[in-house]
């Protein structure tokens, strides 16, 4: 898109390609079978940040695909409302924006145009590669990105407020299924949030899932996914290969409770109305984090729920939303940062993006 | 003949003192061609010994000498021999054309005579300063290059002049030191402001992830089972027909109410998700969206168009996602 001043507003100078461009020259902006729009996101950064949250961000873009911009590029220059107006043609639902001011990350979730912004303290958090480079056996097939991931909320059941608005929020991040139609093989990858009521963090994963057929000794398994010749030197016959009992690893103990019975077909080894194990291997960044922050508005509007009380009304100050009119602005109170006034002036300060203070 | 002589001398001997004065390097061998134009002259037996004996003693120093000697020939000689008799003396001996040779190479060195004429001339006292034989000047240079060539062995690499300029750039380095520590510093800090928060796993499995892993799967073998329950009773039945819809609707309700029954009362609370899905189930609405009697046509907007516009948290927390724009793109 073309950068054009057109009575001070600027478009925003944002060039998106989605991945599935190659195998879906289109992507529907509502479901097929439930009717109900696909939800779309952007996962973006406002102000500088660091090497290590750039990671961050790409590994919440791949976790969102496909229905997000993989390849988003923002300008310093782009504003809230660039992104805003870029979202409405193209069906974007959600934003995930990530900053960083000197006590920690945060990370805000906002439903677009003007629904809700919840605003979380990121405690911890740790990217894609680290987790792989913890592992013995980082999984990562190739396919694993087409479908959209499954969303796991527990611990959630309080009931209060915000609470609710989070699980609400999550859920409507991510596309339903429907059980009826939904094929076990798209199901590849699960996003666990966990609520901890005692600390009130919550604990962001995100796994991979892989089945196994169950009741299968280890070496046929192993044979059969790994194609590789085994080693039959000490074997008298091929009859001991096939019936020898191997040991148990410990994990078999844990598949006897995660045994479902698939109702297609999945993959090679999987059959249908046989007993397969699920399992699962993290991917993915994690994260804990912390509501802290409930506005009624996109980064903007009246706050619902702060979780450090009011101590006045701080926040990144953005632009004003569309047509939100509650009128409660958000003034710094420490004075670091520097307000955005898109109301038409033509030049806009590139270092408006100031520092966000919530303590 | 004798003229002739004398002109070729008179033309010989500028040439030779031009030689001597400009370059003092040159001197034509003593068997030389005659030059263009003249004619081979004779010279007899004195005069070659005396020319012989000028090549020998010639000293490009003695420039001035060999002007005054001019005017009388022969009494130049007797005096040129009682000037230099001393210094000269070994080298009559010798070759003459040698000895020439060597004194003209010698002379050939004036620079380097230089150094060693005045170490010669203070060493022979009795001879004249900065007359020197060839030898001796060679081992005279050698002795003042060995002594200069020992003296600056030096380790410093300013050298023994600069030792001023030595501490002004010591200044310069341990500035230079501090600059440099102290941009490291800020490096370091800012490099740490930059990894707040983030965690490097060290070790994959601690029980909290394990248990984390554990709910997860629990969430997974739920759905599966679902899916799977739904997806069996209804293979043998074909949503298109009319019979065979009712029939698979009343199943999967049943299935559904029933499988989701369980979780809301465990502790893990994952039924979050299915909501979703018994929303839409119980629209009893043909399974196809476009079928639907409200399909595209529910949004938030019109669903509440009696009320108050904004009503508050609570309608966003009821429904699913319908807070989008209503521009509908197909």
């Amino acid at each position: 898109m073309r950068k054009k001043k057109h009575g001070g507003f600027r478009r925003p100078f944002v060039v998106k390609t989605n991945t599935n461009t190659k195998q879906q020259p289109h992507l529907s902006s509502v479901d097929p079978i439930t009717g109900k729009k696909i939800p779309k996101s952007f996962v973006f950064s406002r102000g500088k940040i660091p090497g290590p949250l750039k990671q961050l961000q790409m590994d919440l873009r791949k976790l969102m695909l496909p229905y997000t911009a993989l390849n988003l590029k923002e300008k310093r220059r782009n504003n809230l409302k660039d992104f805003l107006n870029v979202a409405g043609p193209m069906g974007v639902t959600h934003f995930l924006i990530l900053s960083k001011t000197a006590t920690s990350p945060y990370l805000r979730v906002a439903t677009t145009p003007q629904g809700p912004t919840l605003t979380f303290k990121i405690h911890e958090y740790s990217s894609a590669a680290d987790v792989a480079k913890s592992q013995l056996h980082p999984r990562c097939p190739k396919d694993l990105f087409t479908n959209s991931a499954l969303v796991v909320l527990s611990g959630f059941v309080s009931g209060d407020l915000p609470l609710q608005l989070t699980t609400s929020m999550f859920q409507n991040i991510f596309p339903t299924i429907d059980v009826k139609t939904v094929k076990l093989s798209s199901c590849q990858r699960i996003v666990l949030l966990n609520y901890n009521k005692d600390t009130k963090e919550i604990d962001f994963r995100h796994y991979s899932i892989r089945l196994q057929p169950v009741g299968v000794s280890r070496r046929i398994r192993k044979f059969v996914q790994n194609h590789q010749v085994p080693d039959l030197r000490n074997l008298q016959d091929v009859s001991d290969f096939v019936t020898k009992a191997g040991y148990g690893s410990e994990s078999e103990a844990d598949e006897e409770a995660a045994t479902v019975t698939l109702s297609s077909d999945i993959g090679r080894v999987n059959r249908a109305s046989m007993k397969s194990a699920v399992k699962l291997q993290e991917i993915g960044p994690r994260m804990t984090l912390q509501l802290v922050k409930v506005e009624k508005g996109l980064c903007s509007g009246e706050v619902l729920f702060s979780e450090f009380g009011k101590p006045g009304e701080k926040g990144k100050s953005d632009d004003e939303n569309d047509g939100d009119s509650e009128g409660s602005e958000d003034q710094d109170q420490d004075g670091n940062g520097s307000e955005d006034d898109e109301d038409g002036e033509g030049e806009d300060d590139e270092d408006g993006e100031g520092d966000e203070e919530l303590d | 003949m004798a003229e002739e002589m004398q002109l070729q001398e008179s033309r010989g001997l500028p040439r030779k003192r031009k030689f001597a004065k400009k370059q003092g390097h040159k001197k034509k061998p003593k068997t030389m061609p005659p030059p263009h134009g003249q004619k081979k002259v004779k010279i007899d037996k004195k005069m070659k010994k005396l020319f012989r004996k000028r090549a020998r003693e010639y000293n490009s120093d003695d420039d001035e000498d060999e002007e005054e000697n001019e005017a009388t020939v022969p009494t130049t000689t007797n005096k040129h021999n009682g000037e230099e008799i001393d210094s000269e003396e070994p080298s009559e001996g010798e070759d003459n054309a040698e000895g020439g040779r060597k004194r003209w190479n010698k002379n050939a060195t004036d620079g380097h005579n230089e150094f060693s004429e005045d170490e010669g001339g203070e060493e022979d006292g009795v001879v004249q300063p900065g007359i020197m034989k060839f030898t001796e000047g060679v081992r005279a240079f050698k002795l003042a290059f060995k002594n200069i060539i020992n003296k600056s062995v030096s380790e410093d690499s300013l050298g023994p002049i600069l030792s001023g300029h030595k501490k002004l750039i010591a200044d310069k380095l341990a500035e230079e030191e501090a600059e440099r520590e102290t941009k490291g510093e800020a490096k370091k800090e800012k490099q740490k402001l930059a990894e707040k928060g983030h965690v490097k796993p060290a070790n994959y499995l601690v029980p909290h992830e394990k248990f984390l892993l554990s709910v997860a799967t629990k969430g997974v073998v739920k759905l599966f089972n679902a899916v799977n329950k739904a997806q069996t009773a209804q293979k043998g039945l074909d949503p298109s027909r009319n019979k065979d819809a009712k029939e698979i609707k009343k199943r999967t309700k049943a299935a559904f109410f029933s499988e989701l029954g369980k979780p809301s009362f465990t502790a893990t609370g994952t039924s979050a998700k299915a909501n979703a899905l018994t929303n839409k189930v119980e629209d009893e609405q043909p399974a196809w969206a476009p079928l639907q009697d409200n399909y595209m046509l529910t949004s938030s907007k019109l669903k509440n168009w009696d009320k108050m516009p904004d009503k508050g948290v609570s309608d966003d927390v009821g429904r699913a996602s319908e807070d989008s724009d209503s521009s509908d793109e197909d």
